[in-house]
């Protein structure tokens, strides 16, 4: 018999749960002080998660989804791209989003229902939440190839879920990056569940890695809760991507430990138990326990730090409730680059009736 | 100055713009190397290379959705569907992205592509390649459609499409594509978008129409004319946004409206046109609006298309209502 | 029952305050409602009704310290809380609804015609009511309307009926749809009246002695209960015919009146009526009415009943007839009556007695 072809999928780890190192560890690592940016990050991202998560429980904004259990991957890779990289991200990104100057205020203005907060002051190419599954995959590989064309060294860093990879815009993207090579890495988040459905019944694939094979293209695995492994695997396939080695495909595994979104109860569709053995393996608590043991982190910077991490999300909290509302007209602004006549009049109706229902009828 | 025809027209535009324009890209199925399946891209991957000219993996949700992440880097993505059927695996990525990008960040991001196909019946293909998606495009909001009828305008509308900042589908009328030549100057005028263009000025009934059936309302218009009846015909040419102006202007002249289209009749575009003219042009009418449309059928094989699609004497018919109503 | 837990409201904080509820048991509280206003370390927050529902049970007062994910407040009903989305907010409702087949409505039978028609009628000022349509299914065309205006041209402007016309015209078509009239002709033999006999007193008299024989006739009737009153007085509507057109005034109490006095009466007010001088109180609520037509032409006439009343009785013009006396032709003076009743409240046998008491009494010499 002639093997046709083979294939491998490395799995990469470099914090246990415990947060003890088991492999040696890549050069950005080797100094715990060098994590305490990424320690930081992940803390403040958590808080600003459960504000959110409060915020929707007291009506302040709409249905959120919480970001709880993924931070070390958040955090690995948005500290490892460059400002002119391009993002693309589902709605459970915020973290990274954070972490390339997405403000909190903005990112409250979105879950609140306003388009203002898709508006980036910082990452002005970055591109929005997409809410459609899988559809984001498409968009980076055209940024990637006009980023190719123009010979930039930028990259297109195209972030995903579990369930995202059993789309046929997900198999359509990888197959475009690898037939022209293109500069993007598809960061998949396989946190367990797509809502409701388990990892085993989204895919017969022993990994979500190897569907890079199919595409002829790069895919690795890594602990998605060793913030360590994450940073690495991101920092090598930005590099390949940089020098013209094509895309890779990196699948984080790690856990939702919150439900779907506000409006879901995940009890419905799996035990306690299991999550209460996920929380073991939670990032933060495995980054400090290894910061400590390294005498790089105490109880005293903890509280520090968590009453910095409170005071910014409460500001960034606070500017977001003193917004005034979207003026009714933003509807018809920038639907195009200029209105066509022919909307002239839908526009001034809509005016006239929110001058009949006062400036901020909530309605 | 050249006697071309619609298609070489399309590929005259394509020419000219990619070389305007180095942001200018062409991609698609068979685009390159084969000038396209009905060689619409002819030439252009000798001359402007196989960065530009992007012959894709068989996939039309990439096409689409990868001119959007182009588009918004700056690049002005032509990318042609092959086939009108094929069409609709795009509307995922037209509505739900491209139409929506500089909404949804307030103008920060936008996406100025051109998605280009042939559709319209009367090749006798075989499925799935005769069909009209002019209203299923028309409904999404955020974007243009265009669907040109003739060499001159499809070479102007389609440079209007390409430099125009805003998402556009451009439909072509397959059947129109070698039918007649027209004289087309190849000066890099665009025509104007948004606007209807008036073929033949009339005092008696109003014929509106686009994309193929401009050609079989014309030679109505003639036959009328020889009769006595002088009809005003009109090429929406902009599907969305209808310039209704210039069809009210008509029908206030004429009092009589039929509206020409080869797409099925339940929320066709006629159906826009009749509602909006019942709207602000109901005390000019002297008829009521005659919509001449294909059946609410699916499309039939080859065989029986000549007795799905409107021809001359369904228009004729149509006129004919209209005059004698009252 | 349903118990809402006290939510986490970020910060770390696991407790908080109540400072005042919003709500009681028993109330019915709808989504978003403000519940209860907690306070945290810094702020006071106000916690929403996560659905729509009834209170049974508040947990904890003010002034108590309420702890994250416990009881805060049961609601009615639903074993669980189940909101039965991912995303958004779908909204629970306890209606149960029971739609009512709708009624079929009749076709409409208006005027047909195109709005530019319409707009053309306007224009020249036709009502389209009067114009025959002459196109399929009963349009009117814009021939249609020019023919008649051009008609209309010809023919000049329509005169639009007013004051007393008016009033004949809306109360005559709201007799002829009401009433069920029917009529009682004979002749009163008057040759032994003496010469200078008032043709009207005695008419007024009989009328008088019928309304005595047969009382039935002396009434109003109301057709909705349906109920009649039979009246004591007479106050008798007298049709005079004046240059504006029909007017009925009102003698009141004939019964009661002597003959020089309703002679006077009578004279005054044929005058006042011509002179348009009569109050409207006089031109109302008579008893039965007395139209003497024969004083202009025609012998034998069915006057129309105005409601209330049941019956008018007509007097013909007077004339020479060859009538039977003991078999034997002979040449008298006739006074021909017509009697006409509304049989909805009057029989034929009580408009017989009545018609035969007033020729007993007309053909008295006196």
């Amino acid at each position: 018999m002639t093997v046709a072809a083979t294939f491998q999928i490395e799995y990469l780890q470099f914090l246990d749960p415990n947060g003890k190192v088991v492999a040696p560890l890549p050069a950005f690592a080797k100094d715990p002080v060098a994590l305490l940016p990424l320690y930081r990050a992940m803390v403040l991202m958590r808080t600003y998660d459960a504000k959110a998560i409060a915020l929707q429980r007291t009506g302040q904004i709409g249905t959120y989804a919480s970001i709880l259990g993924k931070e070390a991957v958040e955090a690995g890779i948005g500290a490892a791209m460059a400002a002119d990289d391009v993002l693309f991200c589902t709605y459970r990104e915020n973290g990274v989003q954070m972490m390339r100057g997405v403000t909190m205020q903005e990112l409250l203005l979105y879950w609140g229902g306003d388009e203002r907060g898709s508006d980036f002051a910082g990452p002005r190419r970055d591109f929005p939440t997409c809410i459609t599954i899988a559809s984001q995959c498409l968009h980076a590989v055209g940024v990637a190839y006009a980023i190719k064309l123009r010979r930039q060294p930028r990259v297109a860093v195209c972030m995903l879920g579990d369930g995202a990879t059993s789309k046929g815009d997900f198999y359509e993207s990888l197959n475009a990056a690898g037939v022209w090579q293109l500069p993007v890495v598809f960061a998949v988040t396989n946190n367990q569940w797509a809502i409701s459905v388990p990892r085993a019944a989204q895919s017969a694939a022993r990994t979500l890695a190897q569907k890079a094979i199919a595409a002829g293209i790069t895919g690795v695995q890594v602990d998605g809760n060793d913030v360590i492994a994450v940073h690495h695997a991101m920092r090598e396939a930005l590099a390949r991507a940089r020098l013209g080695g094509g895309p890779t495909l990196i699948e984080a595994v790690t856990y939702r430990l919150s439900d779907h979104t506000t409006a879901d109860d995940a009890s419905r569709y799996r035990t306690a138990e299991e999550l209460a053995e996920a929380w073991k393996h939670e990032p933060i608590l495995r980054l400090r326990n290894y910061l400590s043991a390294s005498n790089s982190w105490d109880k005293a910077q903890e509280e520090i730090l968590l009453r910095h991490c409170n005071d910014q999300v409460q500001a960034a909290a606070q500017a977001f409730q003193d917004m005034p509302a979207p003026p009714p007209e933003q509807m018809f602004d920038h639907l195009y680059a200029t209105l066509p006549a022919a909307y002239a009049a839908q526009r001034a109706a809509i005016l006239a009736a929110a001058a009949d229902h006062g400036p901020h009828h909530a309605g | 100055m050249a006697h071309i025809t619609l298609v070489e027209a399309v590929n005259l535009a394509l020419t000219r713009a990619m070389a305007d324009d180095p942001e200018v890209v062409v991609m698609g199925e068979d685009v390159g190397r084969d000038g396209g399946v009905f060689r619409a891209t002819i030439g252009l991957l000798d001359k402007f290379g196989p960065q530009r000219v992007i012959d894709t993996p068989l996939a039309e949700n990439l096409i689409a959705g990868m001119a959007i992440g182009m588009a918004a880097e700056g690049l002005r993505p032509v990318c042609e569907i092959q086939f009108s059927g094929f069409a609709y695996a795009t509307i995922d990525q037209i509505l739900n992205h491209a139409g929506r990008m500089r909404h949804r960040t307030r103008g920060r991001l936008s996406c100025p592509m051109v998605l280009r196909t042939p559709c319209g019946a009367g090749i006798h293909p075989p499925e799935h390649h005769s069909e009209s998606p002019d209203a299923m495009f028309a409904h999404i909001p955020g974007i243009r459609v265009v669907y040109p009828s003739s060499p001159k305008r499809a070479y102007g509308l389609l440079l209007a499409a390409i430099r125009n900042p805003d998402p556009v589908v451009f439909l072509e009328p397959t059947r129109l594509y070698r039918l007649f030549k027209e004289d087309v100057v190849d000066n890099g005028e665009a025509l104007a978008l948004d606007t209807c263009f008036t073929l033949r000025e009339g005092t008696d009934i109003t014929l509106v129409t686009w994309g193929a059936m401009v050609h079989e309302t014309l030679q109505v218009a003639d036959e009328l004319g020889e009769q006595g009846i002088v009809a005003e015909v009109i090429d929406l040419a902009t599907l969305k946004p209808v310039d209704f102006d210039t069809v009210l202007a008509s029908v206030a002249k004429t009092g009589r409206c039929v509206v020409v289209t080869e797409a099925p009749r339940h929320c066709s575009i006629a159906s826009e046109i009749a509602a909006t003219l019942a709207e602000h042009g109901l005390l000019s009418l002297f008829a009521p609006v005659q919509r001449v449309t294909a059946p609410d059928a699916v499309v039939p094989l080859s065989r029986l298309e000549h007795r799905y699609l409107p021809g001359k004497p369904q228009i004729l018919a149509a006129v004919k209502k209209a005059l004698e109503f009252a | 029952m349903r118990i809402f837990k006290l939510p986490d409201l970020g910060e770390g904080l696991q407790e908080a305050e109540i400072v005042k509820w919003h709500v009681k048991a028993g109330d019915e509280v709808a989504l978003d409602q403000p519940l209860v206003s907690v306070e945290t370390a810094k702020a006071i927050v106000d916690i929403p009704a996560p659905y729509a529902g009834k209170i049974v049970k508040l947990y904890g007062s003010e002034h108590d310290v309420a702890h994250v994910g416990q009881p805060l407040i049961a609601f009615e009903g639903g074993a669980d809380s189940d909101t039965g989305t991912v995303v958004g907010r779908v909204e629970i409702g306890h209606k149960v609804i029971a739609e009512a087949p709708a009624a079929a409505t009749p076709l409409a039978h208006g005027i047909k015609a195109m709005p530019a028609i319409r707009a053309l009628a306007r224009r020249l000022d036709i009502d389209l009511a009067m114009v025959t349509p002459t196109g399929a299914d009963g349009l009117i065309t814009a021939n249609d309307v020019q023919r008649a205006a051009r008609i209309l041209a010809a023919i000049g402007p329509q005169e639009l009926l007013r004051g007393v016309r008016k009033v004949m015209a809306q109360s005559m078509t709201l007799a002829h749809a009401e009433v069920a009239s029917a009529t009682l002709m004979d002749d009163a033999d008057i040759n032994a009246w003496t010469t200078g006999t008032s043709v009207m007193l005695r008419l007024i008299r009989a009328l008088v002695a019928a309304c005595r024989a047969e009382p039935s006739l002396n009434a109003w009737y109301d057709s909705q209960a349906p109920g009649r009153r039979l009246l004591k007085n007479v106050d008798l509507g007298i049709a005079v015919d004046t240059p504006d057109g029909l007017l009925v005034p009102v003698l009141r109490n004939v019964e009661k009146r002597a003959p020089e006095e309703l002679k006077i009466a009578l004279a005054k007010l044929v005058q006042d009526t011509r002179d348009r001088k009569v109050p409207p109180e006089d031109l109302r609520a008579n008893t039965i009415t007395l139209s003497n037509y024969g004083s202009i032409a025609g012998r034998y006439a069915s006057p129309i009943v105005l409601p209330p009343t049941v019956a008018i009785a007509g007097a013909g013009r007077i004339g020479k007839e060859v009538v039977a006396v003991d078999d034997k032709p002979v040449v008298h003076r006739m006074l021909p009556l017509s009697l006409t009743f509304d049989h909805r409240a009057v029989t034929g046998g009580e408009a017989g007695r009545f018609l035969a008491a007033m020729m007993a009494d007309l053909q008295r010499p006196d």
